[in-house]
């Protein structure tokens, strides 16, 4: 592992989220605010990470950026090969349609369509599996998480941790290489939290590249690496399978 | 199915919120609705008209002939002429008949050959055909004037004859006519013999012919016509004058064309307005459901992509509107066809609307409301994911940053907190605040224009009598000695002042010792008539439109009327008018144009004396006398035009009796379907701005659901809460009533130019409706607090953790 990120050399030909000296600036009205300062971090196919740091450090703004919702305003961004920040919009929409899944704090389930239909819907948006294949494998997904007999109901009727699977079955529907959550289990108690970590270390274990931004220090442990951010930056990424920790150089 | 989940989210978002997605497509059906019906009406009234009139064979011109009665000869020599297709002879005979002790104008139609007409042609409806001898048919609308039907009979008197009752032996019906309840007269069709029983000894003196091409123009028709008069001249006839009307036209043809064109502008505008209001109302639906744009994007959907999904709702809500408004738009259609067909008396032989109306009403129906849906659903659709999800319900807008946040801050130093944090809130959301201020200024202007145009209407009616000082016009049909007339009508009780007129068919002097003028054979649309004003009269006191009033000299002055300024737009004052009276040319300088509301049609002001010395007409007599009575009141009038009555039959024949309320209600008749239809729509525009408000004031709390929650979380009550956005209706109220005034006092002064114009000849005043505005007001109010109400209730009612969680 380098001083910049995570991975090490032999790792890089795996690594799927690359960004480079990243900074994004915003324009308030009060001035130009730094989210974001030069930071770098690598991450591999299949890593589990967690993003932790105060309110305000920059988790969302990075993980933003690394799905595409928002841009760099300096550096470089390559997240499966591709650099988001170049595409036009509609085709950034696709390109995250199939790449990134993402996990939302509240759930954000459409509330007027099913369970099931919520979670076929990013396949439809992108086009990306036949017809008739849509509803086997959002079923399928449903299964996974563990409520397919839940499918045919409205997100309203499902319990919050429920609710969470069923974001994270949508999350996966076009199969990405990447999950990205915020904060996806701040909203649930502490066992239906496990169970949401839980799936998402099985996820990892299948191949996916996993962030998420996490205040849960309980389950610091099922996570192969933490990265703290403080300021804009990262501070500190602790390695749970190696116990180290580097300090980052400011 | 490929888009079914798209479809699903959609259905269900518009049955989650039925009560607003049934709002929003009740605007939309209404503003169809408007479309189908007036366009409907439109299509088969035309078509119909066009049927209708058509049908009578219409004479393309009519010779009137002095002196001796045409006998056949001369017909068949005419119908023998190169370009003419039909000849008839015909006469018309301007009488009047006596109903319950009052006198009515009788025009009197002499018909050669009822068994083969070839003009002017009319149905029988039932009774004899022909009438016998000493009997007549009546037109079908003149039943009501005459209070009698077939089997009945009539005290009618020709002008040479004495009164008499004459027997109804049929009824007709004559398309070319327009009803006779709306020209307060009676029509009667009879043979010669029962003219001569009645007591003209006179024969036929009218020529109708047809050209051999139907589709002539009247230049073309002049030209057969000349030819025809040489003929008859040739033969030894005095041809008086040659009548040709716009061909192929009903007389009433252009006013309904251009009421039923107003009427469809005033319906599109129906229907952007709903598509405005259903489009503001979509900007607020996304806007609520921004968090959910930005999901979709976040898992793969495009901005085309969302925007299809809101164009589809709007889509959806389109087509519901347009299958449930056509079937109502026949309907309304029917009847708004029954009403005109009555007032124009037409016979709809055929009521189907054609097909291309439901397909416009249809397209109409959709394309509108998705235009106008563009911009939003634009807007909406291309919030970047950032943006969308970090929406919390509490606006982000940077309110405080420009100068007008900075101003209403300080203005709201005077005020109170609360009164103040409503008008800043207005403020806010601007796009929203000038779609919501657009949409009830226009519901407002067009609310205000339908009734300023109506009140316009019957200012311009007032003028009949503000700008004529007497109360009755009697008409002789031979001039009588004026001294004497006067004398009489001085005795009778009540009578104040009375003048004597004088009152002559005239045209502009042509180069054939014969007239060409351009009116129907009704002898009243399109007329032209000189009359002889006596000197310092004190009955007419007319807004002058250029130029002066005739001065008291008494020299060859004259003063034409609006209606001739607008058929003969270059006469300038100071030119030379030359006007045929009486078989002679005159010559007359022009010193002035007037606007006389109330004259039947292009009217000359000559002095008296003049017309007297130039037409040769002794200038001791008059055959127009004008009386001015103590008491205005309709009533009373028509008593006293019996009283007169009496007296003037011991010195003179009356051709006819016109208290001026008969003028006001005949021209007031004309139009009536004009101002009772402004009205209707004004009532639908009225509908249309109340769902406007409800909506705008609605989604607008339902929009700041959380933001009310985090102030419920700060300790505000609900009735404070409540207050809030009252308050903030109201303001919006205002501001939008004081646009719909300034919008509706320009759109009023073009509505009311161009139907001043179709039914005057003179535009209508600029008149503005008190009670317009205080109706608009009072919608404003209630709807605003009913709109406002509702949902800040349920805001109060809502706890804080409910509404910190609303999405």
């Amino acid at each position: 592992m380098n001083r910049d990120g995570l991975a090490t050399r032999d790792a890089i030909a795996g690594t799927v989220i690359d960004l480079q000296q990243v900074t994004k600036t915003y324009h308030a009205a009060s001035g130009p605010f730094a989210a974001l300062r030069n930071v770098t971090l690598q991450v591999r196919r299949g890593q589990m990470v967690a993003v932790t740091g105060k309110s305000g450090s920059g988790k969302s703004t990075l993980l933003n950026i690394i799905s595409g919702i928002d841009h760099a305003s300096s550096g470089t961004v390559l997240i499966a090969g591709a650099s988001p920040p170049n595409m036009a919009e509609n085709q950034l929409a696709l390109w995250r349609g199939k790449t990134i899944g993402v996990v939302f704090q509240f759930f954000q389930l459409l509330p007027t369509l099913t369970v099931l239909e919520n979670v076929m819907l990013p396949m439809e948006f992108c086009n990306t599996f036949p017809d008739q294949e849509k509803a086997r494998r959002a079923l399928a997904l449903l299964e996974r998480v563990g409520i397919r007999d839940q499918a045919g109901k409205l997100p309203v009727t499902l319990s919050g941790g429920q609710q969470q699977r069923a974001a994270i079955a949508r999350a996966l529907a076009n199969d990405p290489p990447i999950i990205v959550a915020d904060e996806p289990t701040g909203n649930l108690d502490s066992q239906t939290a496990r169970s949401i970590f839980q799936l998402f270390q099985g996820l990892a274990a299948s191949g996916k590249t996993i962030l998420i931004v996490t205040h849960e220090t309980e389950f610091s442990a099922m996570f192969e690496t933490t990265v703290t951010l403080e300021d804009g930056q990262i501070v500190g990424i602790e390695n749970a399978v190696n116990a180290s920790r580097e300090e980052v150089e400011a | 199915m490929k888009f079914r989940m798209r479809f699903m989210k959609v259905y269900r978002d518009l049955t989650a919120n039925f009560s607003r997605s049934l709002m929003m497509a009740s605007a939309i059906a209404i503003g169809v609705l408007s479309v189908g019906s007036i366009l409907g009406a439109y299509a088969v009234l035309t078509r119909e008209m066009a049927r209708n009139y058509l049908g009578t064979n219409p004479a393309d011109a009519t010779l009137e002939i002095k002196g001796r009665g045409i006998d056949q000869h001369l017909v068949e020599q005419v119908k023998k002429a190169d370009g003419v297709g039909g000849a008839e002879r015909h006469a018309t005979i301007l009488g009047r008949m006596k109903i319950g002790g009052d006198w009515y104008p009788m025009l009197f139609f002499v018909v050669d050959r009822f068994d083969n007409m070839t003009t002017n042609r009319f149905t029988r409806i039932s009774g004899a055909w022909p009438p016998p001898t000493g009997t007549m048919l009546v037109e079908r609308t003149a039943r009501t004037v005459m209070q009698s039907d077939e089997g009945g009979q009539v005290l009618v008197k020709s002008p040479h004859g004495q009164l008499r009752p004459l027997a109804i032996s049929g009824v007709v019906h004559d398309p070319g006519l327009a009803p006779a309840w709306q020209e307060q007269e009676g029509y009667g069709y009879i043979s010669l013999e029962t003219l001569h029983e009645l007591g003209e000894s006179q024969g036929f003196d009218e020529l109708r012919i047809r050209l051999t091409n139907h589709n002539s123009s009247p230049q073309e028709i002049e030209k057969v016509s000349r030819r025809v008069a040489e003929l008859a001249r040739s033969e030894g006839y005095e041809v008086e004058e040659v009548q040709i009307p716009p061909p192929r036209r009903h007389p009433h043809q252009s006013q309904m064309n251009a009421i039923l064109l107003l009427f469809l502008v005033f319906s599109f505008l129906t229907l952007v307005l709903s598509a405005i209001l259903v489009s503001t109302s979509l900007a607020t639906v996304m806007t609520r459901q921004v968090r959910e744009i930005g999901v979709m994007k976040t898992i793969g959907a495009s901005s085309a992509q969302i925007a299809g999904l809101y164009f589809l709702t709007q889509v959806l809500l389109a087509l519901v509107a347009v299958v449930v408004s056509m079937p109502l738009s026949r309907h309304t259609a029917a009847l708004l066809i029954a009403k005109i067909s009555t007032i124009l008396n037409l016979e709809i032989f055929d009521p189907s609307i054609p097909g291309w109306v439901f397909g416009v009403e249809a397209l109409a129906g959709l394309l509108i409301p998705l235009a106008a849906a563009a911009i939003p659903v634009w807007r909406g659709s291309r919030v970047s994911v950032r943006e969308a999800l970090d929406s919390y319900g509490v606006s982000t807008t940077r309110f405080g940053v420009g100068f007008l946040d900075r101003f209403i801050s300080r203005l709201s130093f005077f005020f109170s907190r609360g009164f103040a944090l409503a008008l800043r809130n207005i403020f806010r959301q601007r796009w929203r605040l000038v779609m919501s201020l657009g949409l009830l200024a226009a519901g407002g202007a067009l609310f205000m224009t339908a009734l300023n145009v109506s009140k316009a209407w019957d200012v311009n009616l007032q003028k009949i009598y503000k700008y004529r000082h007497y109360d009755l016009e009697m008409r002789l049909s031979e001039p009588a000695e004026s001294r004497d007339v006067i004398s009489a009508i001085q005795s009778v009780r009540g009578v104040s002042a009375v003048e004597a007129w004088q009152r002559y068919p005239t045209a502009f002097v042509q180069d054939v010792p014969y007239d060409i003028v351009r009116v129907y054979p009704d002898k009243g649309h399109g007329s032209f008539v000189v009359l002889g004003v006596p000197r310092k009269t004190n009955f007419v006191d007319f807004p002058l439109l250029g130029g002066g009033w005739l001065s008291d000299s008494g020299g060859n002055e004259v003063v034409l009327n609006h209606t001739i300024r607008f058929q003969a737009p270059n006469l300038r004052v100071g030119d030379t008018v030359n006007l045929s009276i009486q078989g002679r040319p005159t010559q007359w300088k022009l010193v002035g144009f007037v606007e006389d509301i109330g004259s039947t049609g292009a009217t000359a002001y000559v002095p008296a004396e003049a017309l007297a010395n130039l037409a040769g007409i002794s200038p001791d007599t008059a055959n127009m006398i004008r009386v001015a009575l103590d008491d205005r009141g309709s009533d009373a009038v028509l008593r006293k035009t019996r009283d007169v009555e009496d007296v003037l039959g011991a010195h003179a024949h009356v051709s006819m009796a016109l208290p001026m309320t008969l003028i006001r209600n005949a021209i007031a008749e004309h139009m009536s379907v004009l101002v009772s239809a402004l009205l209707a729509l004004s009532v639908l525009m009225a509908l249309v701005g109340a769902f406007g408000l409800a909506s705008t004031m609605s989604m607008n709390i339902m929009e700041r659901t959380r933001e009310l929650g985090v102030m419920r979380a700060i300790g505000a009550t609900p009735a404070v809460i409540g207050r809030i956005v009252v308050i903030e209706g109201f303001a919006i109220s205002a501001f939008s009533v004081v646009l719909a005034v300034a919008f509706a006092v320009g759109l009023s002064s073009f509505l009311g130019r161009l139907i001043g114009n179709m039914a005057f000849r003179t535009p209508l005043p600029l008149a503005f409706s008190s009670l317009g505005l205080g109706l608009w007001l009072l919608i404003l109010i209630v709807g605003s607090a009913a709109a406002t109400a509702i949902p800040a209730r349920s805001a109060g009612k809502m706890t804080v953790r409910e509404a910190l969680a609303y999405l």
